[in-house]
């Protein structure tokens, strides 16, 4: 009966594949959802930065002579631009160095579970620590 | 007991597992391009990022990055729509938006990169 309705619930479709809410969380699930939560993430912030690339060079001058203000929305606004520009670093030092990790699964190394582990761990520390350096860097510089 | 019906093949997913690898392996030396020309852009930004696209090799690279992640990025974004989906129709109408935005915003950011570089 169970499995009846199990069959039944979506006819003729295939079953959604990774279930995120049934399933224990470990290392191996975490870093198989970020990449690709940071891959999504990565596309839309490209099609952002191309179309701003695009209105940049047909408005050519006229892009930095607004005026700034010091309203609580600018402020918002700015508090989240850079909460985004955060989570884009981190997204693009992770799915780089997550990515390597799947190139070298591709060609059978590392593919062990102990090994799967710890490069799995290895690539959280290492973007962590990127993406902490790139922001500690532009503040000690004051680039912004 | 009902029989799980399984979509038939279409016969292109290797195609599409290669062609996704190869686009990540190339995607590697335009990554450590980008990270290293933002790191120049970032020293001195208003000497530099107005004429960033005059130089050749700039301009070289910043297409082959956005034709390469875009592609990328839109046989990724396949792969999502795919599992996380069950409607066939919705499915395919998802993958075809995607492959509308990827293939606009190649044209348009290839065009305004080349004026950049001309004009400068």
């Amino acid at each position: 009966m169970s499995k009846n309705q199990l069959v039944n619930t979506h006819d003729h479709s295939k079953p959604t594949s990774p279930h995120l809410q049934i399933y224990r969380w470990n290392i191996s699930s975490i870093t198989s959802i970020m990449h690709r939560l940071t891959g999504v993430g990565l596309y839309f912030s490209i099609l952002i930065i191309a179309w701003f690339i695009v209105y940049y060079t047909y408005s050519f001058g006229s892009i930095s002579d607004q005026k700034s203000c010091e309203c609580t929305t600018t402020l918002i606004l700015k508090a989240l631009f850079f909460g985004a520009i955060i989570f884009v670093i981190f997204s693009l030092y992770y799915h780089f160095c997550n990515g390597i990790r799947h190139l070298f699964w591709d060609i059978g190394k590392g593919f062990d579970l102990k090994k799967a582990r710890i490069t799995g761990y290895l690539v959280l520390l290492t973007s962590l620590i990127l993406t902490i350096t790139t922001i500690a860097t532009t503040i000690y510089l004051k680039l912004f | 007991m009902k029989k799980i019906e399984i979509a038939p093949s279409t016969k292109n997913g290797f195609h599409h597992w290669l062609c996704q690898r190869v686009s990540a392996v190339a995607l590697i030396p335009l990554i450590i391009w980008l990270v290293l020309s933002l790191i120049e852009i970032a020293l001195d930004p208003e000497g530099y990022l107005p004429v960033f696209f005059a130089y050749p090799f700039n301009a070289f690279m910043s297409i082959l990055f956005f034709s390469t992640s875009l592609y990328h990025g839109s046989l990724g974004m396949r792969v999502i729509i795919e599992d996380y989906v069950n409607n066939k129709a919705k499915v395919h109408f998802y993958i075809m938006l995607v492959n509308f935005f990827s293939i606009t915003t190649v044209t348009a950011v290839v065009l305004a990169i080349l004026k950049l570089h001309l004009i400068n």
